[in-house]
């Protein structure tokens, strides 16, 4: 989009391919900057949630402690299994972290500011992101290691688990703008633009219309990202680190900076697929300040809400994890599917939308809830059961009893 | 050459090492994640030829279904320990067979009359329309192919189910 913010600094216009490489360098600066400060906030929230100071020493406030990991990791010998396969070992961290940042060129940060605004925008997320679990199991397969292996096989089958509700829940989102659009346009087309849906949010953002959306997408977030509670895969407690566990110094930093930057990527997109991104409460009017405004803080408010669940929820087993996906999301996002088609179709309101939507996250946290408490119940039973006394059976006891 | 042609013959470079590197490798894990590097091409030419939701909807399928498949059944099983016999005794008379093929397949490639060969600007396709025309006027197509891939996960789970008696 050459008539931008770009233009009017340089003073002349650009050719379009100068225009996008500037903006794909300010993304990737952005990116670097954002992988060092989250990992010192999170060092930091998490220190408070377990009552602690977290990092001090380090420059003021420990603010260089971001830095200090930084150098160590790029100070670190590079070892390489020696029987692992040379090429595939080494070509998985890109693999892995390519698609992640290919997936920031979508993304609206505000009104006009995005790397391209692409009209199959949502679309592009999804499939892009499907490619990063290539590198996953690369990494695992290229260490030689069954435990890396199983490690990245769990990670690669939790990733396409969470990611089928994720993308009903957003097909429902979608189906919710091109009804919109198709009422005001007379045609469908922009259903897909992360742009046009921040815009179609004006009035109300559509955690209102589909709040079971919302959660659905956080909960499936959470398990893209390998994040508590779904971080068996990479726990160190049990695979120890799981599919990136040969790796070391910057290899191992690739890794590491593709999930920080992926947790940015995913949170910016479920602000403003969700929460109205750069627009909700008066962005569209009042200009850029307010949207760039808008658009930190709620993408802060999110982030926050990752490490506050980190700090607080236990993790769940590999197959609690994937029978939760198959058997209680998927489910669900289905029908949400299906209730927004049925009203959409006989042109229902939209608040018809929304309390449905509510109604089916009721129900399904009402589920969950009552589940819980009867394993909880099964569980508390069977350690306060007796266990069964041994008792003297005589012969005479046996025959007399006919 | 206008920057679409470059751009074209990088992809299509890609693409036919891809292709090569499947074919000729040892490492049966190799050639997979080369078959991903030409699908991913072809992902490319999806995109010069300005049908952008076929590209998306290739790295779709192929680098996020197929190829994970793919990669899984290798990895999960011994496929590495077994020697690869790729060159035989008939190795000229397999180079002779591929090269009378190519020949075939280029000439007949560049001898037929394309419906848009005599323009200069590809009309694009307009997204909606794809989406309109494939649930009104193709959707008993779509159904039979939901139903079929309904039938192959199911025979794929029956498959894998242990044999009455073995633990």
């Amino acid at each position: 989009m050459p008539d931008l913010v770009l233009s009017e600094f340089a003073g002349v216009s650009l050719p379009d391919w100068i225009d996008a490489l500037i903006r794909i360098v300010f993304v990737v600066a952005l990116m670097t900057v954002n992988a060092l400060a989250l990992i010192y906030l999170e060092r930091k929230v998490l220190a408070r949630f377990h009552q602690r100071v977290g990092p001090t020493r380090t420059g003021p406030f420990g603010m260089l402690q971001s830095a200090a990991d930084a150098v160590k990791l790029l100070t670190k010998e590079d070892v390489r299994p020696a029987s692992a396969d040379r090429w595939v070992f080494e070509l998985a961290p890109y693999f892995a972290f390519v698609p992640i940042f290919l997936v920031f060129i979508p993304i609206p940060w505000t009104e006009t500011w995005v790397v391209r605004d692409l009209e199959l925008g949502f679309l592009f997320v999804f499939g892009v992101l499907g490619l990063n679990l290539v590198g996953v199991v690369m990494a695992g397969w290229g260490s030689d290691n069954k435990y890396a292996l199983l490690g990245a096989v769990r990670a690669a089958a939790q990733a396409i688990s969470y990611e089928l509700p994720m993308l009903l829940v957003s097909v429902a989102v979608v189906m919710v703008v091109s009804a919109r659009l198709l009422v005001d346009n007379g045609s469908t087309l922009g259903a897909v633009d992360l742009n046009v849906i921040a815009l179609e949010q004006t009035t109300t953002p559509f955690i209102i219309l589909q709040p079971l959306g919302f959660a659905i997408f956080m909960i499936g977030m959470l398990a893209e990202l390998h994040r508590p509670p779904f971080d068996m895969p990479i726990a160190e407690s049990e695979v120890v680190g799981g599919y990136f566990v040969e790796y070391s110094g910057i290899r191992w930093s690739f890794f590491f900076l593709a999930e920080y930057t992926a947790l940015l990527l995913l949170v910016m997109i479920a602000s403003v697929v969700f929460l109205g991104g750069w627009n909700f409460p008066f962005g569209e009017d009042v200009g850029l300040g307010l949207q760039l405004v808008l658009t930190l803080a709620k993408a802060g408010a999110l982030i926050f809400i990752l490490f506050w669940s980190r700090a607080m929820l236990p993790r769940l087993r590999i197959d609690q994890l994937m029978s939760f996906s198959w058997k209680v999301l998927l489910p669900f996002s289905i029908l949400q599917v299906l209730a927004n088609a049925i009203i959409l179709t006989y042109d229902g309101d939209e608040w018809i939308v929304g309390v449905t939507s509510l109604a089916l996250l009721v129900l399904l946290s009402a589920l969950v809830y009552v589940r819980a408490k009867m394993l909880a119940r099964g569980a508390e039973r069977s350690i306060h059961k007796q266990p069964a006394r041994p008792r003297l059976i005589t012969a005479q006891d046996v025959t007399s009893g006919d | 050459m206008s920057a679409t042609e470059v751009v074209f013959y990088i992809i299509s470079f890609v693409m036919v090492a891809g292709g090569l590197g499947v074919v000729l490798s040892r490492n049966i894990v190799h050639s997979a994640l080369a078959l991903i590097m030409s699908l991913g091409a072809v992902a490319g030419i999806y995109v010069i030829l300005t049908v952008e939701f076929l590209a998306l909807a290739q790295l779709v399928v192929y680098g996020g279904a197929v190829i994970m498949l793919m990669l899984f059944a290798l990895m999960l099983t011994r496929a590495r320990e077994r020697p690869q016999a790729l060159f035989g005794k008939n190795r000229p008379v397999a180079l002779a067979v591929a090269g009378g093929l190519l020949t075939a397949f280029v000439a007949g490639i560049l001898g037929t009359e394309w419906a848009q060969s005599n323009r200069d600007e590809i009309e694009p396709v307009p997204f909606e329309e794809i989406g309109d025309v494939l649930f009104s006027v193709w959707a008993v197509p779509f159904e039979v192919v939901s139903v079929v891939l309904v039938i192959a996960m199911a025979g794929a789970i029956l498959l894998s189910q242990p044999d009455e008696g073995e633990r």
